[in-house]
């Protein structure tokens, strides 16, 4: 009987064990050594090496704190994200997207850093865009890494080919410009029109440029005056003109183009222009189709007035509220804020830097950045505005608008009912909201 | 002894003791302490997280705000019964599932006549040909995304090169052929898993059956449908249900080729379900994964009632 008792014990005490090292997470050593758990959620190896090597310099400057890097898949990240810090343990540091930011706050994830990040030594170099990240209450719940902003890659030969002396400032220029360029029986396409996943973010694009005069710069869907921009009369025009690139200068499947088909389609030589983020940049100057001489960027493309809406999209590193070392995860995210760490991964990731100054160094002025540098120099032109990703309805809006997109693209729906469901749709999720 | 007097042997039926006790209670304690932390982990990992997703679908669980998860009984359910997609997922997860299986089950029993018999380098025709199915569903998604790609894909470019088509077929933007193609990537996954299950219960088919029946004058197809197929027939009523159950719960081809469109006309229940999971709806998420289970038991108890049925025939 006791050799039964001891296999029950040895058992229960394996099982108790297991269960215990499975829910363990960062804490302080017997040593007095700090570990924190940092997770990251859009991983790829090579961002992933990178943030871990800035987290060696930041432990060697940091004796006694140790910083594990969580990667997640990305398709996962945010799931797993939510799960660990829904039970309350696991993450000192995480990324924080404006997409995931309303969500994780609302739950009282989320540390505000408001009172750390304005004392911080370096917190001035950062730019306005960066510091003016707060949320809809005030709280500082992450500091930017960096942004993401469109701007139009374009093939310099073709456009030189088809008789035109430079890109395309505007949307008309563009259908303009595309449709000339189009010639499906050599293979060759004007746009690489975005019609899967995503592709309503364009039609919005052009919409905020057709209606920016109107437009409230700190709510991008929404006029001065309270109605959404799809009610606007010139929103009509935008959609009509945006549409027409896909009747004219877009491959009949673009309806299912998302971001690897586009990207494919201008690195193989087969479009001429594509609405891209800057990210892209690396790609495109890998490819073996095209050389450096044939592509460069230009800035957004305005409307009828001349101007654009850039919508900054951003992400950065957050504190999370459960944390037991707020102090070092806060010194953390400091670290990685500061002016040589932020501008080494916002030039390795191809983002649009949050250091003031940056952009004048000779990687950001030369080549295919160049157009950044004249959005950013030129901001009565090109208007930053903030777009509400952080409302609980986003992904429901990203996945119904991607929905009425591709029904227009397959006609089933018209342009103006387009506008129409999108106005009732925003209309009613803030009335209810209200 | 004419051909059709051919019927395959049943099988002895079981003689002896039925029952013997073979370890006392001292034997069973140890047993049953080996078994504890597997007992324990299935219980705590498996069983505990699948009530806690159950209990889920009658509650609103909404990560936008999981500090208050009110009960809402079956409203979840009543929400997404009232949901006009309901109807059209519903309709296209029966042309994946039907539109799956019967090519597979057709291609997987021909591959595995065709792998029966011996001979020079069927090891490795076998190796190339289970090869598929140890690829992850969503890598053969992205694999026939870009096969499938009108302009730079590899079908178009073949089809056009035999003179089978003109200009390149939009495969994934036209609502009709999008549904072709995930159901053909799906089909040369699964085709596989036939072929396996089924050369495995051929092995079991007796040659001297075979032999006799040829000698009495049976052809190749009278030996197929009337030896070959009632002595497989159970492994393959068997496979059927597993890959309907697999192909009606997987949702990784159709998500990596087309994410549901082009405007949801791929869509299917599973596929469904991941969108609520990305609005952050759990609870709406939750009623249709306890929905589909539902009907998968109920479609489980039907079709082996109805296998037993034939099989005491």
């Amino acid at each position: 009987m006791n050799r039964t008792r001891a296999v029950v014990t040895a058992s229960l005490a394996t099982v108790s064990m297991l269960a215990l090292t499975a829910c363990s997470g960062g804490g302080s050593a017997a040593d007095g050594t700090v570990r924190l758990q940092m997770v990251e959620s859009l991983t790829n190896p090579a961002r992933t090496a990178l943030i871990r090597e800035l987290l060696d310099e930041f432990e060697a400057e940091n004796p006694g704190v140790t910083v594990d890097l969580v990667s997640p898949p990305t398709d996962q990240a945010d799931q797993k994200l939510q799960q660990m810090l829904q039970s309350g343990r696991g993450v000192d540091v995480l990324e924080v997207r404006d997409s995931t930011v309303g969500a994780f706050s609302n739950n009282g994830w989320l540390h505000d850093l408001s009172d750390e990040a304005t004392t911080w030594a370096g917190w001035d170099d950062l730019t306005e865009n960066a510091q003016a990240v707060t949320a809809e209450d005030g709280a500082r719940y992450y500091v930017p890494y960096g942004f993401y902003g469109l701007s139009l890659f374009y093939r310099t030969d073709l456009v030189e080919d088809a008789g035109f002396d430079g890109p395309p400032t505007s949307w008309e220029d563009l259908l303009e410009q595309a449709s000339a360029i189009q010639d499906p029986g050599q293979n060759t396409y004007g746009y690489a029109f975005r019609g899967g996943q995503n592709g309503f973010s364009n039609v919005v694009a052009a919409v905020e440029a057709y209606t920016i005069d109107d437009l409230d710069v700190e709510n991008a869907y929404l006029l001065q005056d309270g109605s959404t921009i799809f009610s606007a009369p010139e929103a009509q025009d935008a959609v009509d003109t945006y549409f027409s690139l896909f009747e004219e200068a877009a491959p009949p499947s673009a309806v299912s183009w998302g971001y690897p088909e586009m990207v494919e389609g201008f690195t193989n030589g087969s479009t001429a222009f594509l609405l891209q983020d800057p990210e892209v940049i690396a790609t495109v100057s890998q490819s073996t189709t095209i050389t450096g001489e044939q592509w460069s960027t230009a800035p957004l493309l305005t409307g009828p007035t001349g101007k654009a809406a850039q919508p900054l999209a951003t992400a950065g590193w957050g504190v999370a509220e459960a944390s037991e070392h707020q102090e070092e995860a806060a010194d953390l995210v400091e670290f990685l804020s500061g002016a040589e760490p932020a501008t080494r991964f916002a030039q390795e990731n191809s983002l649009v830097p949050i250091i003031d100054g940056a952009g004048e160094d000779p990687f950001y002025a030369e080549g295919p950045w160049t157009s950044y540098v004249t959005m950013t120099e030129d901001p009565e032109t090109y208007v930053n505005v903030v777009q509400p990703r952080g409302v609980s309805w986003w992904t429901e809006w990203e996945q119904k608008a991607d929905q009425d997109l591709q029904a227009v693209l397959l006609g089933s729906m018209t342009t103006s009912e387009l506008l129409e469901e999108w106005d009732t749709f925003w209309t009613e999720k803030y009335a209810a909201e209200n | 002894m004419s051909a059709t007097a051919v019927r395959p042997p049943r099988a002895p039926a079981p003689r002896g003791p039925v029952r013997r006790r073979t370890f006392g209670r001292r034997q069973a304690l140890t047993i049953l302490g080996f078994f504890a932390p597997a007992i324990v982990f299935v219980c705590w990992f498996t069983y505990w997280p699948m009530l806690q997703g159950a209990q889920m679908a009658f509650r609103d669980w909404n990560l936008w705000d999981l500090t208050s998860t009110p009960w809402v009984g079956l409203g979840n359910f009543a929400t997404i019964l009232a949901d006009p997609v309901f109807p059209v997922v519903a309709g296209n997860t029966l042309v994946w599932v039907v539109g799956s299986i019967v090519p597979q089950l057709v291609i997987g029993f021909l591959v595995a006549l065709a792998l029966w018999r011996r001979f020079r380098f069927r090891g490795l025709y076998q190796a190339l040909i289970f090869y598929p199915w140890a690829v992850s569903g969503f890598l053969v998604g992205m694999l026939f995304r870009w096969m499938f790609n009108a302009e730079f894909g590899v079908v178009n470019d073949l089809l056009m090169k035999a003179g089978a088509i003109d200009a390149p077929l939009p495969w994934l933007a036209d609502p009709k052929l999008a549904m072709v193609a995930v159901i053909v990537a799906n089909v040369w996954y699964g085709v596989t898993f036939f072929a396996i299950m089924i050369l495995a219960a051929l092995q079991s088919v007796p040659e001297e059956v075979l032999e006799a029946a040829a000698i009495d004058g049976a052809g190749t197809v009278r030996r197929l449908f009337s030896i070959v197929v009632p002595y497989i027939w159970t492994t393959l009523a068997l496979t059927v249900l597993l890959r309907a159950i697999w192909t009606f719960n997987s949702p990784e081809i159709i998500y990596a080729m087309t994410n549901g469109g082009p405007a949801g006309r791929t869509h299917i229940i599973t596929t469904w379900m991941i969108e609520y999971t990305q609005q952050g709806s759990y609870g709406l998420a939750s009623a249709i994964g306890l929905a589909v289970m539902v009907v998968l038991f109920v479609f489980c108890a039907f079709y082996l009632m109805a296998m037993r049925r034939v099989n005491q025939r």
